[in-house]
């Protein structure tokens, strides 16, 4: 490469936009929508599966994927570049964490990590950035003992200002100290938000419109199925069936799935997406 | 594959040249085993580390997880046999997730050779690969050099002659399940007892089609007896020449800590840099 | 006596007791039969984690050192301390790497488990295969009389004071029939919300 010149395909317009990441928030746009809806026992991920042509077999077609087993992902976009970056986050999480800590990273950590890759895209010669936004849920294991979690939860309540204070960065970083669900939203620019509750895609305005009506503190993981469900079909274009919806769950560890017993500290993945037969049992009790 | 660090070689092998003696690595030296069933695979291993001489861990674990459907048992140089299959492991983790479907054991067992070889022989991983996967039931062993066997009962490490002559007395072909861990149990054993370079316990890990049983400590042969006194020091036995104490809350006292205020954080928030709105 | 281990001396050994752990180390620093220091402290502190480092001690130097840089990098990266048991995994990776190389150090890992408060040792071969350990680990050139030592000494659920005794013990009475190491000692014990550092009279031949 040190003989030839490769220039930046995204580079400033004199008004300081980069107008390559505005058409790629374009394509995002004109994706189908995907929701995310973080409970306080786990996250719910959920999007359509939209195909083309009625001939199309819609079982082979997969959205939601799970990158580490407390972590999964969708998207809104182009398809093919999901894919890569499903790849890159899949290879990432175990090349840069798991085989140095031998532990999968925590979602923050595999969030930056996708992020930068999709920065990197926004920067390097020769190379157009991902036409793809992510939503990334996934469940972190926490380093504070249960009760002083509770108590960094209560304190601000009770304590006086100098208790709150030394509270505080417990509850700036929760997630990565206490542990328990993060819902992230990341984009082509590679900037990357926490979220309580979004979406993203084509009717991503009134998807979010409707999830800060229906959205509370303290919401159960099956409510918050409920309300994506709901939230689904506010901006649905087809039927709605197991076939068509696709749902991924962050939720107990699934030991069932582990496939393993008599290991000491073995827990099953957290992630996992729902049977067909399963949504549609959602569906029913709408 | 993994990116070995070469940057110490020159040193060291400067240092070998001028009399000085490497360090032993810790050995398993060990007797592991595995055997087919009517129905699945059962390896086996004892649980004794050495170093030279020296018992370095008594309880260790040489089964090793690849997938929960493929396990290995490990003998030779531990670190080798730890990372190695952690590497497959991996790979294969990673392979199962893009392709959509279960890991096979020949999958594993070719990774396996195939990264040995490329060190010929100098990653000193002795191992029995062992799973059960759609194509069946398949039991193998994998040589630090790279070469490979399948057998319907195999043996390996330190222990591995005196682990085959139980075999070779007691195998007889479709056993059932409890028969095949009973005699694997059996073949560690003789290793534990007849081989200096395995003691402790026997771990053993089953493998079926649906779900992979791990038996830690299966059998315990080797319990120490417990102390019939206690030799606890009287306190103030030792000559103490200075004494510290931190407490968690006097840490602030040692480093520095800038704590933001909470005001200050939201003011901050305020001149946002967004590029994407 | 020409192992690249014995150059310099030393010795470290952690321990196991209810609630708490204990880490210790000679002070020796040698150059063969010749003592070069007597205050060349093994053990060394990343945040609640502490880590042991006996053999080579321009290794054990570059060592701690390399360690203190990636424990900093994780804290930057992940906005928390370290885990003992994370540590332990960064330790045997980091010398893994180095698996045709390595650094002559045996290292010794010592902490209690931040969500649990459990306690947590591990030790170490110089290519990092990783001892885990439910009572003691040693390391060093008194590792044979220290495995002697511990053995017998040891035993379940001791008291903080009684595991500083203990250790102590253990660490002086192995290291007076190792000539490569002694001439004073460190002991740390770590309990949930303090640690204490003792330094230990030792003798100076």
């Amino acid at each position: 490469m040190a003989d030839r010149y490769s220039f930046s395909l995204t580079t400033f317009s004199p008004s300081g936009k980069l107008v390559q990441i505005e058409y790629a928030l374009n394509a995002v746009n004109q994706g189908v929508t995907a929701l995310g809806i973080k409970a306080t026992n786990g996250i719910v991920l959920a999007t359509e599966k939209k195909s083309s042509s009625p001939l199309a077999d819609p079982s082979s077609l997969s959205k939601i994927s799970l990158i580490t087993p407390n972590i999964g992902m969708v998207y809104s976009g182009m398809g093919p570049d999901y894919r890569v970056l499903v790849d890159r986050a899949r290879k990432v999480s175990h090349t840069g964490y798991k085989r140095i800590y031998n532990e999968y990273p925590p979602t923050r950590i595999l969030v930056q990590d996708v992020a930068r890759v999709m920065q990197e895209a926004t920067q390097s010669g020769g190379v157009r950035p991902y036409g793809v936004s992510l939503l990334v849920a996934g469940w972190d294991e926490g380093i504070l003992p249960e009760s002083e979690e509770e108590a960094a939860g209560a304190a601000p309540v009770m304590g006086d200002d100098d208790d709150e204070k030394k509270k505080h960065p417990t509850g700036k970083t929760g997630g990565i100290l206490k542990g328990g669900p993060m819902l992230y939203q990341v984009d082509p620019s590679g900037s990357y938000f926490p979220w309580k509750a979004t979406a993203i895609g084509k009717s991503a305005t009134t998807a979010k419109t409707f999830l800060e009506k229906r959205y509370t503190e303290g919401l159960e993981l099956e409510d918050a199925v409920h309300i994506a469900l709901l939230t689904l079909k506010e901006t649905i274009e087809g039927e709605m069936n197991g076939e068509t919806i696709e749902i991924g769950i962050v939720g107990p560890p699934a030991d069932h799935l582990l496939g393993v017993e008599g290991v000491e500290g073995a827990k099953g993945p957290r992630f996992r997406k729902l049977t067909p037969q399963e949504i549609e049992d959602y569906l029913t009790n709408l | 594959m993994p990116g070995f660090d070469f940057s110490n070689y020159n040193r060291n092998a400067a240092l070998c040249a001028r009399g000085m003696s490497l360090p032993k690595a810790t050995s398993t030296g060990t007797t592991i085993v595995g055997c087919i069933f009517d129905g699945g695979v059962v390896i086996a291993a004892d649980t004794r580390a050495t170093s030279g001489p020296i018992v370095a861990d008594k309880n260790c674990e040489k089964l090793h997880y690849i997938s929960p459907n493929i396990w290995c048992a490990g003998a030779g140089t531990a670190a080798d046999t730890e990372f190695t299959t952690a590497l497959i492991s991996s790979q294969l983790e990673l392979h199962s997730l893009s392709t959509g479907r279960k890991p096979r054991v020949v999958t594993c067992m070719t990774l396996l050779k195939q990264h040995l070889f490329r060190y010929q022989g100098h990653i000193g991983a002795y191992l029995v690969v062992a799973g059960v996967d759609p194509t069946g039931t398949h039991l193998f062993t994998v040589h630090a050099h790279g070469s490979t066997d399948k057998l319907p009962y195999v043996t390996m490490g330190s222990g591995s002659l005196a682990a085959m002559s139980v075999f070779e007395t007691l195998w007889k072909p479709s056993m059932t399940r409890d028969e095949a861990v009973e005699l694997c149990s059996q073949a560690i054993q003789s290793g534990i007892f007849n081989d200096l370079g395995s003691g402790s316990n026997v771990d053993v890990a089953i493998i079926t089609a649906d779900k992979t049983t791990l038996k830690r400590n299966y059998v315990k042969p080797n319990e120490r007896v417990p102390k019939l006194r206690s030799y606890v020091f009287r306190r103030g036995t030792t000559a103490v020449l200075n004494e510290k104490i931190i407490r968690k809350e006097d840490l602030g006292n040692y480093v520095s800590v800038h704590e933001l205020s909470t005001a200050a954080a939201e003011e901050g928030g305020d001149d946002k840099m967004e590029v994407d709105t | 006596m020409s192992g690249i281990f014995a150059i310099n001396g030393g010795a470290c050994v952690a321990m196991v007791g209810k609630d708490c752990v204990a880490i210790a180390c000679d002070l020796r620093l040698g150059l063969q039969a010749l003592t070069v220091s007597n205050n060349f402290p093994k053990i060394f502190q990343y945040g609640d984690v502490f880590l042991g480092l006996t053999g080579l001690a321009t290794d054990v130097s570059t060592v701690s050192d390399l360690f203190r840089y990636k424990v900093n990098m994780y804290r930057l990266r992940e906005e928390r301390d370290i885990a003992p048991r994370t540590f332990a995994n960064l330790v045997s990776s980091t010398l893994y790497e180095k698996r045709f190389g390595p650094y002559f150090v045996g290292p010794v890992v010592a902490g209690l488990d931040p969500k649990t408060g459990e306690p947590f040792i591990c030790g170490f071969d110089s290519i990092g295969c990783i001892d885990f350990a439910k009572d003691f680990i040693v390391s060093g050139t008194a590792t044979d009389q220290l495995f002697g030592m511990c053995e017998s000494l040891w035993e379940p659920d001791m008291t903080p004071d009684q595991l500083f005794e203990t250790i102590s013990q253990s660490l002086l009475n192995a290291v007076d029939r190792d000539a490569l190491s002694g001439w004073g000692a460190h002991v740390y014990i770590i309990e949930k919300d303090k640690v204490t550092k003792r330094l230990l009279k030792g003798r100076q031949d």
